[in-house]
């Protein structure tokens, strides 16, 4: 739990020194109070909440298997990732400091995640075409992260509808994990063409999974000004930059292991979509104006 | 500001070390393997297993022939990482192979059969599998039942179905007979039905064992005197220097390990029932019966399973590790102190699918490979290969 605060509390720190630095002009004359004002009057500090939805791509640093084949080659077999397929959902909540178009947001956020991957597996009988079986594994991965993302915000243009681009780095904390694992084929062998479908093995997969990852994001979004609330929409990319799975207990599920099953080292990248309000920490002028309403 | 920037630089980094990289150590330290083949009639079955200089893993096998008679060789190496390397199908006229694999002047041995003759060869081959070599004994040998090494000797137990004997010998490293001595199985027409079953395997696997008490008298478990029995013997008298009885074919000694002069741990069958025996006493040189023996009745195990002792040392504590199969299909592992026989704890392998054991030995690493049969999509029975490193052992201690 020291680590899950570590970031959130440097970055408050680091966005309260940027929040509270003064600039001093030199070589013109200007008014020192009206100077002061627009000062105070170019920062703000908004709160808001975002949700939405996400959608996974797994990028696979490293096959692994617990079948190892002996006369066919192991590619036949290798897992079959299926990208930006299956929804997951997020729920975000967001602290950004604002400074003439820069904005440094911190959005710790709960993440679910889904991806899927399937795999095939034939016996034949070159003798016999009746001795047939042909397998198809489908599995679900379905994981729950505590997320703490660092974003810097740039408003491209705009007053009352303000696009802006962001860059930035997210730090997860592995919350919980589930797997699903369907197995269904066609057997041949048994006097006629057999199909059949399996109930789904469901375990809890935690162990499977490493307890943290990071990444790099990037994206796009827009706020739009509503009285003194703002809508925002954001889309982002994130670029898993380390593994998301555990290389140490890749054979730790017996129940896995024994159908053949076993972990890539994979990374995951994720589109995520959302939609929010954020409101004003400050009152910048009469009547409860934000910064863009004086 | 700057001393911020760098306490949330430190911050960051500090966390990004936490995360999770790709180590090849791991890959090696604990892992499930199953070979799998994709033809529909392949029936591979794992015999016995050592672990090679490389770190990888050479498996003594068997596999069903095309015509059924008595059972073909088959012998495959693994990686360190349990990944497949390489096998090799042993022409069909050397059958029935049987070890404990031996590693002698660089090469492993196992005994084997000549399916015509019933004649015993002695087999070798390197760690890599590039060569097998099959030799006959010198003597008239037939069915290999058990073996064993003794330093650079081995101990055979073999069958002669003429004269219906059980037969102890002593051979040199290149199969050369120094000591030997028959011991009458019993007379009659179907007293040797059970063995010539158990060697077509279509009948009851019997545990047939040898070995040596350290130093002292040679033994082997088999049958003696119309009774699966431990018969200890010095080979140089006629008859046995003490034998541990059974109960015709349905009781006697499923494994034996011994530890000192008259101290041993077992296993016995009795009637489908399996008892774990991890300390007790048998004398060597006197007539006793499995029967009185007690023991930890285990109702998990499988009716006359199959049981392998294992004497190491885990976590600094040295163990008595009982492999052998449960009635719900999976390996069961459980370890007892050496010095006291008191249980430790059990580990439970395999899921999903049926696991069957063949063999447990000691790893470098001081962990444990477990070598076995799975039945792939419940059906196709494969060799699999479960390592277990000393962490995934932390309650053995």
């Amino acid at each position: 739990m020291k680590k899950f605060y570590l970031l959130p509390c440097l970055l408050l720190l680091a966005g309260l020194t940027f929040g509270q630095a003064t600039k001093k002009r030199k070589g013109t004359f200007s008014n020192p109070a009206q100077n002061q004002k627009e000062t105070f009057l170019d920062k703000q500090w908004w709160l808001g909440f975002k949700a939405g939805m996400n959608l996974s791509q797994v990028l696979v640093e490293k096959r692994y298997s617990a079948l190892s084949p002996g006369n066919y080659d192991a590619s036949l077999t290798d897992k079959g990732y299926d990208d930006f397929s299956s929804p997951g959902t997020q729920a975000t909540l967001e602290v950004t400091f604002y400074y003439k178009g820069f904005s440094f947001s911190l959005q710790p956020g709960f993440r679910h995640s889904v991806f899927t991957y399937s795999n095939n597996y034939e016996w034949t009988d070159p003798e016999n075409a009746n001795n047939r079986l042909e397998l198809n594994y489908q599995n679900e991965q379905k994981v729950d992260y505590a997320e703490v993302p660092l974003i810097f915000k740039y408003d491209v243009i705009g007053n009352k509808l303000r696009p802006y681009v962001q860059v930035g780095i997210y730090y997860g904390f592995l919350i919980n994990a589930n797997k699903a694992v369907e197995i269904s084929g066609t057997d041949y062998a048994s006097g006629g063409v057999n199909e059949f479908r399996n109930d789904p093995v469901i375990i809890g997969a935690k162990d499977l999974f490493a307890k943290n990852h990071w990444g790099l994001l990037g994206g796009l979004g827009a706020n739009y000004n509503l009285g003194n609330v703002r809508l925002n929409l954001d889309i982002q990319y994130r670029k898993g930059m380390s593994l998301i799975n555990s290389t140490e207990n890749r054979f730790g599920s017996d129940r896995l292991s024994g159908i053949g099953e076993a972990m890539d080292d994979i990374k995951l990248n994720n589109l995520v979509f959302s939609f929010g309000c954020l409101f004003p920490m400050r009152y910048l002028a009469s009547g409860f104006k934000t910064l863009d309403q004086r | 500001m700057m001393k911020q920037l760098f306490y949330l630089f430190l911050g960051a980094m500090l966390m990004v070390s936490c995360v999770e990289e790709t180590n090849p150590e791991f890959d090696q330290k604990s892992f499930t393997k199953i070979y799998d083949n994709n033809l529909f009639t392949i029936n591979y079955f794992p015999i016995d297993m050592v672990q090679t200089e490389d770190g990888g893993y050479l498996i003594l096998g068997g596999r069903r022939l095309e015509t059924p008679s008595f059972i073909g060789i088959y012998l495959m190496k693994a990686d360190k990482d349990g990944n497949f390397v390489s096998d090799v199908e042993v022409d069909e006229s050397f059958t029935n192979p049987v070890a404990r694999l031996a590693l002698i002047n660089n090469t492993y041995r196992f005994f084997c059969m000549d399916p015509l003759t019933y004649q015993v060869h002695l087999a070798q081959t390197d760690a890599n599998l590039e060569a097998v070599n099959i030799e006959p004994v010198n003597g008239a040998f037939n069915y290999p039942c058990a073996a064993q090494a003794d330093g650079n000797s081995f101990i055979l137990l073999s069958y002669d179905d003429l004269d219906k004997q059980s037969v102890l010998t002593v051979l040199n490293a290149n199969g050369n007979v120094t000591q030997s001595r028959a011991f009458t199985i019993g007379a009659g027409e179907d007293v040797d039905g059970p063995i010539l079953r158990h060697f077509m395997r279509i009948g009851r696997q019997y545990p047939f064992e040898v070995g040596r008490i350290p130093g002292g008298l040679y033994y082997f478990n088999g049958f003696y005197n119309y009774t699966f029995s431990l018969v200890f013997t010095n080979l140089n008298q006629d008859g046995p220097n003490g034998v541990v009885n059974g109960n015709q074919e349905e009781g006697g000694l499923s494994a034996v390990q011994p530890l000192s002069a008259t101290k041993f741990a077992v296993a016995r069958f009795s009637f489908d029932d399996n008892y774990l025996v991890p300390n007790t006493t048998l004398n060597p040189t006197g007539i006793s019966s499995s029967v009185n023996l007690g023991g930890n009745t285990l109702p998990e195990l499988e009716p006359n399973a199959r049981i392998k002792i294992l004497r190491t040392s885990i976590n600094n504590k040295n163990v008595l590790v009982y492999g052998s199969n449960t009635r719900s299909k999976q390996i069961g592992l459980y370890f007892y102190d050496e010095a006291t026989g008191t249980f430790i704890t059990s580990k439970y392998l395999g899921f999903s699918n049926p696991f069957e054991i063949a063999q447990v030995i000691s790893t470098e690493d001081g962990g444990l490979a477990v070598c076995g049969t799975t039945y792939v999509a419940g059906r196709f029975p494969r060799i699999c290969l479960i390592k277990l490193h000393p962490d995934d052992l932390s309650k053995v201690k």
